[in-house]
């Protein structure tokens, strides 16, 4: 291929960028977390593996990336479960309702996370529109807790991830032609085994990006959990940012961070390799 | 120790740059990096537009978090040129930082007003700029005047009690010296806090959050700073306090200078106005801190809402720094894992 140098040439730019702004950062802060911490120096010079260590026998950061686990693998299935739908219906709409529609899917983004939360805080608080509600109908004397719960930052990821879930199983949607589905019909299939058999054995690569994609914001989630769950509910990448900025312990806080990318990376990988090997057979 | 190599990403990272005015003014620049909001607006109005205005000094906000401030404290400190010129952290967050002697000592001839400052505020490293300090908060129609952080563990307060979880160090302290430590031995506020576990306390992110609880009447009690009890009353909150028989412990927000500041003489000028009189009335009304000067008379009405009472200063248990700095970690852990787990 004459053309390849010149090709390869024209990613170098951006795969300097990528080296400098994302690779650079990421090797020092691996080199701290080889350091030692004392609460009077900060950060001292060493090479020691021992805060990985400390990260992966204390079962409290076990518990947190457990329920971090959990959480994500649970908002991942939700999500898949809510967009499969919007998506299909997205994949199948024509003329100018598809932009509109597509717009509206995507307006949540325009909104922060923060302030999405802020939204979920107002709507699930003890005084919230929620509880006001159920007051209001007279079945519930007292308020139900709904905020600082599990609950609370599961539905918060979920509203937060839906649309990317959404655009990424339309897009694949849409590249399955409508006839195969109509042929199956035409066969006798029921629209459910329309699904089973066709729709979604073609739409698991998007599903599996998807689940990929959503995953990984799941896991690296920080201000729904703070803000939904509170105090007592601990998720990975707020005890990260704990130990960085409340103990300024930065070589323990470099560890985390590099459990939390590594079981991500693993399972994300694993994942989609299991899914493949679906689509494969 | 932190090399400057070793830092040159986090500085990269870290480091903002203050919009600075193409003209400069007479008398120089100084860089003051600060919270934002309220602080920031209440600088400008008190201490920058009718003292160092008039001397000809351009003044440069870098607004940030303690976070951010801390970081390029830290990031900075090999560096010969410093990006800030005045510091604004709080007193916990300022001695942890003096410890890795990033900050001159303030020289009393250049801070003239140094001279007014109340004694216990003292400090070689920084001025104290404003003050207040934790009590006991509660409603006076479902609580009885509490008298100690001993009244949080009464059965009849079972999940009426508020803890801020930001506060967790000053929770400790006063714990602490209510399980017979000091502020030096906070090691038997672990089994009194574990003690309050069992009394089923509401934990809440933010002080917000928390007044939120006090008005809803989810909550009936908290401990909290005197700052925060005048502001949410002066908006209507039925709220009441009490100096606990602990004693009340102080929060006190301080101004340094770093050793790399490019503009010290502004610097120092900066810090003296922080000190003058008038300034510091200015914050206590639209903040609800104290003065820390002595020749800040607060009308009666604002001394009865955020002043103390000799007899109650005199029982102010000031943190041991050295001993905090040295427990915060192991503290922190102990209320993530033990207290809230």
């Amino acid at each position: 291929m004459r053309g390849g140098p010149r090709v390869a040439a024209l990613a170098l730019p951006a795969t300097v960028l990528v080296c400098v702004v994302m690779v650079a950062p990421l090797l020092l802060l691996f080199r701290y977390s080889l350091n030692r911490y004392s609460p009077t120096e900060l950060m001292v010079a060493a090479f020691t593996g021992a805060n990985y260590l400390a990260a992966v026998t204390d079962p409290y950061y076990r518990s947190v990336l457990a329920s971090t686990l959990w959480v994500a693998g649970l908002s991942t299935l939700l999500t898949l479960l809510l967009g499969f739908p919007p998506a299909y219906a997205l994949a199948r709409m024509q003329g100018r309702w598809k932009s509109w529609t597509t717009l509206l899917v995507v307006f949540p983004l325009m909104v922060g996370n923060v302030v999405r939360a802020a939204g979920w805080m107002m709507l699930l608080g003890n005084s919230g529109v929620v509880n006001t509600a159920l007051q209001a109908t007279g079945l519930f004397a007292g308020s139900i807790q709904l905020m600082y719960t599990p609950f609370a930052v599961v539905l918060g990821i979920v509203t937060v991830v839906l649309p990317y879930m959404i655009l990424t199983l339309a897009s694949v949607i849409e590249g399955i032609p409508r006839n195969v589905e109509e042929a199956a019909a035409n066969l006798g299939a029921s629209p459910a085994r329309v699904f089973r058999r066709v729709v979604l054995p073609l739409a698991l690569p998007g599903v599996v990006a998807g689940c990929a994609l959503v995953f990984i914001l799941c896991m690296n989630a920080y201000s729904t959990p703070v803000l939904l769950g509170g105090p007592r509910f601990k998720m990975m990448a707020p005890a990260v940012y704990d130990q960085f900025v409340r103990t300024t312990n930065w070589p323990f806080g470099a560890a985390l961070a590099f459990i939390l990318l590594a079981v991500t990376l693993i399972l994300t990988l694993a994942g989609s390799a299991l899914l493949q090997r679906r689509i494969r057979a | 120790m932190i090399s400057r190599r070793s830092l040159l990403g986090a500085a990269a990272a870290a480091a903002t740059i203050p919009a600075i005015s193409p003209a400069r003014a007479d008398g120089g620049q100084v860089v003051v990096s600060t919270w934002g909001g309220d602080y920031a607006d209440l600088l400008a109005v008190n201490v920058e537009k009718p003292i160092l205005d008039p001397k000809g000094i351009e003044i440069i906000h870098d607004i940030n978090s303690s976070d951010a401030r801390k970081t390029k404290l830290i990031a900075e400190k090999m560096s010969r040129r410093g990006s800030m010129d005045v510091v604004h952290l709080s007193d916990t967050d300022m001695y942890q930082m003096a410890k890795l002697g990033v900050f001159e000592d303030v020289p009393a001839a250049s801070v003239p007003n140094l001279a007014e400052v109340l004694q216990p505020l003292r400090m070689p490293y920084a001025i104290p700029h404003i003050f207040s300090a934790q009590l006991l908060v509660y409603n006076p129609d479902k609580v009885d005047q509490p008298k100690s952080f001993t009244d949080f563990l009464d059965p009849k307060y079972k999940g009426r009690v508020g803890i801020p979880d930001l506060n967790y160090s000053v929770v400790t302290m006063g714990m602490a010296l209510a399980a017979g430590g000091s502020m030096s031995n906070w090691e038997p506020a672990k089994k009194i806090l574990m003690d309050l576990k069992k009394n089923e306390p509401r934990l809440y992110p933010s002080h917000e959050d928390l007044v939120q609880g006090l008005k809803s009447g989810e909550i009936w009690l908290a401990p909290e700073w005197l700052a925060r009890e005048f502001m949410w009353k002066k908006s209507g909150v039925n709220l009441a306090r009490v100096v606990p028989t602990e004693g009340a412990i102080p929060v006190i927000f301080q101004a340094s200078v770093p050793k790399n500041a490019q503009n010290k003489a502004n610097a120092w000028a900066y810090l003296d106005a922080m000190l003058n009189a008038k300034a510091q009335l200015g914050f206590a009304d639209r903040m609800g801190y104290g003065p820390t000067v002595t020749d800040a008379t607060l009308p009666l009405s604002l001394e009865q809402g955020i002043g103390f009472t000799p007899a109650e200063e005199a029982k102010f248990k000031t943190p041991d720094y050295e001993y905090q700095a040295a427990q915060l970690p192991a503290i922190l852990d102990f209320w993530n894992k033990d207290f809230k787990g």
